[in-house]
């Protein structure tokens, strides 16, 4: 068998483009999940037994429903049902944040509730409100230990991305694609496709590692 | 003959702390059974008596980090408040040293000390800085006040730990078993810190099972037994003459000889 590996190397502006705007995906989804899922994290930590039941079901319900589908939904059925259209991109954007912020939720829960109560009691004791307490004292540190799934939901967000490619969003996966019908050398385009992620998200999850290792002291109470 | 009486003062003792049959129920179990216990300004007051007993409970009701089901506790003569605010005020009035120190890992030894006065009272960093100095200064660790909990022995975050408490400039000490979790090497290091406390006049309320200390800091020493006193007197009282059975017999499993 022969390797030709020159539609790649010919088109490497047409997927380097595809690579910017999988990451732009990513950092939306990102700031879009951490966003949401700070809100229900917290509110299911320390919100009332009322707005605990909804976003339960929420976390529930996008965990149980493939991301694949979420986005398939938003993009064909809920223009038709609500008359609200969005964009590829941006329907990419909100599934995959919607998706992704039920497990940030939970990561931040249990980032929480993994900090000693003693810890919350002495604060109380300086004489601090509870608000002060989770802001200057449970916080800091849940956060420290939330930082190794943090890495983890980076890379399952970056990742995640190239499902958009159903929808038509010309990222990496769906550039490659089209490389590949065009190009017939589907075993060179997509193992260039498969390279490219690996080597986004070997550095990044090992970067993350890093930081951790140099900050875990700092949550260990 | 030793005399009992408050420390220097002189005039009459002014209760800091009446504590009037407090009942403290968790469920069905009875934690607390109509405590009465009155603490005067300047004194030392040990809880010893086996785990379980209500010393510990007593303490954690002392700053409404658990509610009373029962009876009233005043402090400087009044009850203590139910509204979350004026619970904080008392809070700031009373430092708290724990069994497990409870420092804060993402804070310097010196952050530590002067958290409290930064967030309670919006004293500015620098000048609770300045106090926090001071304070581990006091406590022997002038040389740590860069170090990190997680770099520091147990009897140094101890000693960290009671500083923090100092930082509120509180007019109570209560001592949660504070050193049952050290190194048998590093117990007296904090003892020594808590002795030079008592001897400057700081009220203290400390539950231990240090009976040494107990026996030689104290001005009174009450035993604890299913959530009651069962007797309480001057340590000589309790270590020489100890009135009932039970407290000789816990004493004796104690190992202590009189």
């Amino acid at each position: 068998m022969e390797f030709d590996f020159s539609p790649v190397v010919d088109s490497w502006r047409y997927l380097l483009d595809g690579v910017g705007i999988s990451l732009m995906l990513s950092v939306w989804t990102m700031l879009g999940s951490l966003a949401l899922g700070a809100a229900v994290g917290l509110g299911r930590v320390y919100g009332s037994a009322w707005l605990r039941v909804p976003l339960v079901f929420y976390i529930d319900t996008m965990r149980s429903i493939p991301v694949l589908v979420v986005l398939v939904w938003i993009y064909f059925a809920m223009p038709l049902l609500t008359g609200l259209n969005l964009s590829p991109f941006w329907s990419a954007a909100v599934a995959l944040s919607l998706h992704i912020a039920a497990y940030v939720a939970e990561i931040i829960r249990a980032g929480i509730q993994s900090v000693r109560e003693g810890q919350t009691r002495a604060g109380l004791a300086l004489g601090m409100s509870t608000a002060q307490v989770v802001r200057v004292i449970v916080l800091p540190q849940a956060l420290v230990r939330m930082l190794p799934a943090f890495g983890s939901i980076v890379s399952v967000t970056i990742k995640d991305t190239a499902i958009a490619s159903v929808i038509a969003v010309p990222e990496l996966l769906r550039r490659s694609e089209t490389l590949a019908g065009q190009s017939f050398r589907p075993i060179e385009v997509f193992t260039a496709a498969m390279l490219i992620y690996f080597l986004l998200l070997v550095p990044a999850t090992r970067l993350i590692d890093l930081l951790y290792r140099r900050v875990a002291h700092l949550g260990r109470s | 003959m030793t005399m009992i009486a408050p420390k220097e003062s002189g005039s009459t003792p002014s209760p800091v702390l009446i504590y009037e049959k407090v009942r403290k129920l968790y469920g069905e179990f009875v934690a607390l059974d109509e405590v009465s216990l009155r603490v005067d300004a300047g004194e030392v007051v040990c809880l010893i008596g086996p785990s379980g007993s209500g010393k510990s409970t007593l303490l954690r009701c002392t700053n409404a980090l658990e509610p009373i089901s029962g009876g009233t506790i005043y402090f400087d003569g009044r009850a203590l408040p139910s509204v979350d605010r004026d619970i904080r005020k008392v809070r700031q009035r009373m430092g708290m040293v724990f069994q497990n120190f409870e420092l804060f890992p993402h804070k310097s030894a010196l952050d530590n000390v002067a958290i409290g006065p930064m967030t309670v009272l919006g004293m500015p960093k620098t000048q609770a800085r300045e106090r926090a100095r001071a304070l581990l200064a006091k406590v022997n660790l002038a040389d740590k006040v860069d170090s990190f909990p997680s770099n520091l022995s147990g009897g140094q975050q101890q000693r960290v730990a009671i500083a923090r408490a100092l930082a509120m400039e509180p007019e109570v000490m209560l001592f949660d078993e504070p050193t049952s979790a050290l190194d048998p090497e590093t117990i007296g290091e904090v003892l020594n810190v808590m002795k030079a406390l008592a001897e400057e006049g700081m009220t203290m309320i400390v539950v231990t099972h240090e009976m040494a200390f107990a026996r030689r800091v104290a001005d009174r020493v009450a035993v604890f037994e299913h959530g009651t006193i069962l007797e309480h007197g001057s340590p000589e009282q309790i270590f020489e003459n100890p009135e009932t059975a039970r407290t000789r017999d816990f004493l004796s499993h104690l190992g202590w000889d009189g």
